[in-house]
């Protein structure tokens, strides 16, 4: 689910880092007010682990094939989900500076898909009010605690990996990269991350029930010392909130993209000639400010646009596709080439001068 | 230099570490902890860097160790640790051993002139710019103990210096150890690099002090040594083949 | 060899690229990080049909390897990740892009395939360029850069003290999946029997580890407050390297180069 450098367009990738930004600056507030100096080497651990776990090829039984874990969900039930949140990101650099995974650019983006949506939704939204719920009361307290878990980890899997392959899909579209209708795209990416985020859920659901067993003091909201379910949440409000996630993911985008394909991007970026505002449904009269800005920003996109769909006004002729361009681009690769001899030369010289 | 007044520690209620402990070390002493797994070596270690708190008191140089004293006494005091991977957490040997003395305030100049003296001392500058994944596990202990002795402290802990090391470097390990000034707390299962490098041992036992005395006497003391379920180190036992 | 003894042995020859001496490695960190980031922009953001003005981008790389004496060999290896997620997204534009776009003699091209390849062009060029960059630049000069540029501490702290455990617990998982298999042969994974406590073992006895490492961080004297090391400073040339790639960058983003050199001979 890595996304690549050239899947998304400049101010995609922009607002991608920005979003995940203040995402990581709030939570760096938040452990710095909690001041927990032991965290930060704990985290490194953690993160090291979950980077080296997440090679491990787990047997599917029943088939051939092989499931990993999920790391997003795994570290905010260890470490809580803003340390979890700053964990994944060291682990999306380290992937994509040292093994090519991803991109410097689609880092943002990254960190967005994989592990905002593991850490926070799955923490906030699943995590915590699962593990505050009277669900599976009934086995016990300790066996109800790791069915809870075991719940808490499919579903988190499940529903943040359905977050982020969205993502994906919302922001190659975004970007203008691929021909492929919204609609069409998601129907694609949707189905096989349900498949791969039930895997990862039952393993991510196995190592945390193995440290559950083994010290429950580790796992966040998971400690039973005190006998009783403080039940914070209801089982009815958690799933009010499980549907109303689902609803929004499943129906409501998806909606908007099948009745107008090309109609997402219009929605949101706005053609030429209208401001953001209208485009989004906002009225006018009520939101005259913020139109106003959008208007600007719609006015000053429109004269940078950095959009690839928009490009540049007047190198828009479908430049490059005359044969003088493609005469011009073997002349570069011939040039390259050049480069390439020019430099075995001097090195070779080097050498020699050298011995 | 160290002194320990009637210290006790326990880690559970009612299950006591460490009973009632008692014992001085002077100034540039190199004095040997020796005792079976779980007879409490490194809980003392770590109650005398302020890791752990117990009851009793802990005086380093006069100071007791406590919440305000902390820097003050680690600054002292360099802990070397069994696994060199856990001390070592900078990408590289040289980032290491500038990080103890830049926190301590040290310039940067100082810091350099420190690290290339340390260095030198133990015959490692060829380490200085490795990375620490990638040398090897004789190298890596070396390093740790020049990062240890960049702070220039007063005294050296170490624990279990010698394990895992192949004769060689087990050899230039010691032969480290022994060109060192500084006062010396060293804990090993290792009882002929206790004798090579301590001048006293103290034995301990469930917690306590089984023996206390000079390295060449209580290491020869075959009774003693077995009673808690120790040996006689190698070079004293001669072949005795049974 | 396992899988991860493949990544560590990928992370080490990283280390040891960056560890060679060239003009491109003697760049002052900060500079090659806003430079690649600028070329990275530039190239994203060329038009989805302008393959020409595109391939002019390409001579940046190929510069940079040969200046660093960097093999290329190592980036293409890299590129088997980056390359199918690209792929899988652009092989459906010749399908829903069928409008021709250039009839070279006989063939004609459509502009699906045009943006096909340079979608695939930019994944290449903007690997390349990130490789380049890690390749030419030690992890704790990157570190000392992203500080400079006012990256939270915490955050390039984590990231320093993470890639060293990464260095380590791959190790000690790569010897534990080995010894897994010598005692299962024929098990391509992990059975389900042991999904919990394989990882679940070494996951509490890193718990452990962390607690040792801050006490050895604490024994140092440390109080939330790292020291970067910073070997080199932002000079002048290095200003000037910045700036003038990135106008460099900026003239080829907006004048085709390409269409200009093959408009003199076709003409």
């Amino acid at each position: 689910m890595h996304m690549a450098d050239a899947l998304l367009a400049p101010a995609v990738a922009a607002t991608m880092y920005v979003a995940s930004g203040t995402a990581a600056g709030v939570s760096i507030h938040k452990l710095k007010k909690d001041d927990d100096a032991q965290k930060l080497p704990t985290m490194a651990v953690t993160a090291a682990l979950v980077f080296a776990g997440q090679m491990i090829n787990y047997t599917i039984p029943g088939t051939g094939s092989s499931g990993h874990m999920c790391g997003g969900m795994l570290l905010s039930a260890l470490l809580g989900p803003q340390a979890g949140f700053l964990s994944m990101i060291v682990i999306l650099a380290i992937q994509c500076l040292f093994f090519a995974d991803g991109g410097l650019m689609a880092l943002g983006a990254n960190v967005w898909n994989m592990a905002f949506y593991g850490c926070f939704v799955g923490y906030y939204l699943i995590w915590r009010p699962m593990m505050h719920s009277r669900w599976f009361a009934g086995m016990g307290a300790k066996a109800g605690q790791r069915a809870r878990i075991i719940a808490a980890s499919v579903i988190g899997c499940v529903v943040t990996l359905q977050l982020g392959a969205f993502s994906v899909v919302l922001e190659t579209s975004l970007s203008g990269i691929t021909e492929l209708p919204f609609g069409a795209f998601m129907a694609l990416m949707q189905p096989i991350h349900l498949a791969i985020g039930l895997v990862e859920g039952l393993i991510t659901a196995a190592v945390l029930t193995f440290v559950y067993e083994s010290r429950p003091e580790l796992l966040r909201e998971a400690d039973m010392t005190d006998g009783a379910v403080s039940a914070k949440r209801s089982l009815k409000a958690t799933i009010v909130i499980l549907a109303a996630v689902a609803l929004v993911v499943g129906g409501g985008l998806s909606l908007l993209a099948s009745e107008n394909p090309d109609g997402l991007e219009w929605a949101l970026f706005g053609n030429s000639d209208a401001g953001y505002a209208e485009n989004m449904g906002l009225d006018e009269d009520d939101f005259g400010v913020e139109s106003r800005a959008a208007d600007t920003a719609a006015a000053i996109q429109e004269k940078t646009a950095f959009l690839p769909d928009y490009a540049f006004a007047n190198s828009d002729t479908p430049a490059g596709t005359s044969v003088s361009g493609v005469v011009g681009a073997a002349m570069v690769a011939a040039v390259a080439v050049l480069i390439c001899l020019a430099g075995g030369f001097f090195r070779k010289k080097r050498a020699a001068a050298a011995k | 230099m160290i002194e320990f007044q009637h210290v006790s520690f326990a880690y559970e209620r009612g299950r006591s570490v460490i009973e009632d402990l008692s014992f001085s070390i002077a100034d540039g002493e190199a004095v040997g902890l020796i005792g079976a797994n779980g007879a409490g070596k490194s809980t003392v270690m770590k109650l005398l860097l302020g890791l752990v708190s117990g009851e009793g008191t802990i005086l380093v140089d006069g100071v007791p160790v406590n919440r305000q004293n902390l820097s003050q006494i680690r600054r002292k005091l360099g802990f070397v640790l069994q696994n060199s991977d856990n001390q070592m957490f900078m990408p590289t040997v040289y980032e290491d051993m500038i990080f103890a003395p830049l926190n301590y305030g040290l310039s940067r100049e100082a810091t350099e002139a420190r690290v290339d003296a340390v260095l030198e001392q133990l015959g490692l500058q060829e380490l200085k710019h490795r990375h620490n994944h990638k040398i090897s596990g004789g190298e890596k202990r070396m390093a740790a103990i020049a990062t240890i002795l960049a702070m220039e402290p007063e005294a050296v802990l170490m624990d279990e210096p010698t394990s895992a090391l192949d004769p060689y470097n087990r050899r230039l390990v010691i032969n480290t150890i022994r060109g060192l000034k500084q006062t010396k707390l060293i804990t090993s299962h290792d009882l002929d690099m206790i004798l090579d490098t301590c001048d006293r041992v103290i034995l301990l036992s469930a917690g306590r002090i089984a023996a206390d005395g000079p390295a060449d006497q209580i290491l020869r003391d075959r009774e003693l040594l077995e009673a808690h379920r120790m040996e006689l180190p190698f070079c004293l036992a001669g072949r005795r083949l049974e | 060899m396992n899988k991860m003894e493949k990544a560590l042995r990928e992370l080490s020859e990283m280390d040891e690229l960056a560890a060679h001496a060239s003009p491109v490695h003697g760049l002052c960190p900060t500079a090659k990080l806003l430079t690649a980031i600028a070329y990275i922009l530039t190239v994203v953001s060329f038009n989805k049909y302008d393959l020409s003005g595109l391939s002019v981008m390409l001579l940046y790389p190929v510069l940079l390897f040969q200046v660093s004496g960097i093999p290329v060999r190592t980036c293409f290896y890299k590129l088997r990740i980056v390359l199918p997620l690209v792929m899988a997204v652009g092989l459906f534009n010749p399908i829903f892009d069928r409008a021709p776009m250039l009839t070279l003699g006989t063939v004609v091209v459509s502009g699906g395939v045009v943006s096909m390849l340079s979608l695939m062009l930019k994944g290449l060029l903007c690997l390349m360029v990130s490789f380049l960059l890690m390749a030419t630049t030690p992890i704790d000069a990157l570190c000392a850069a992203l500080r400079r540029l006012h990256v939270p501490g915490m955050l390039v702290t984590l990231l320093l003290l993470t890639y060293r455990y990464v260095g380590v617990m791959t190790e000690e998982l790569a010897v534990m999946t080995d010894a897994y298999h010598l005692r299962a042969p024929g098990q391509k994974g992990i059975h389900i029997s042991a999904w919990g406590s394989f990882l679940g073992q070494l996951l509490l006895r890193s718990m452990d580890r962390a607690q040792e490492l801050y006490s050895s961080m604490l024994l140092r004297g440390y109080h939330e407050h790292f020291h970067y090391v910073d070997f080199k400073p932002f000079t002048f040339s290095d200003g000037l390297y910045t700036v003038g790639c990135t106008a460099a960058f900026l003239l080829l983003r907006f004048v085709n180069v390409a269409q200009a050199l093959g408009g003199l001979i076709v003409r």
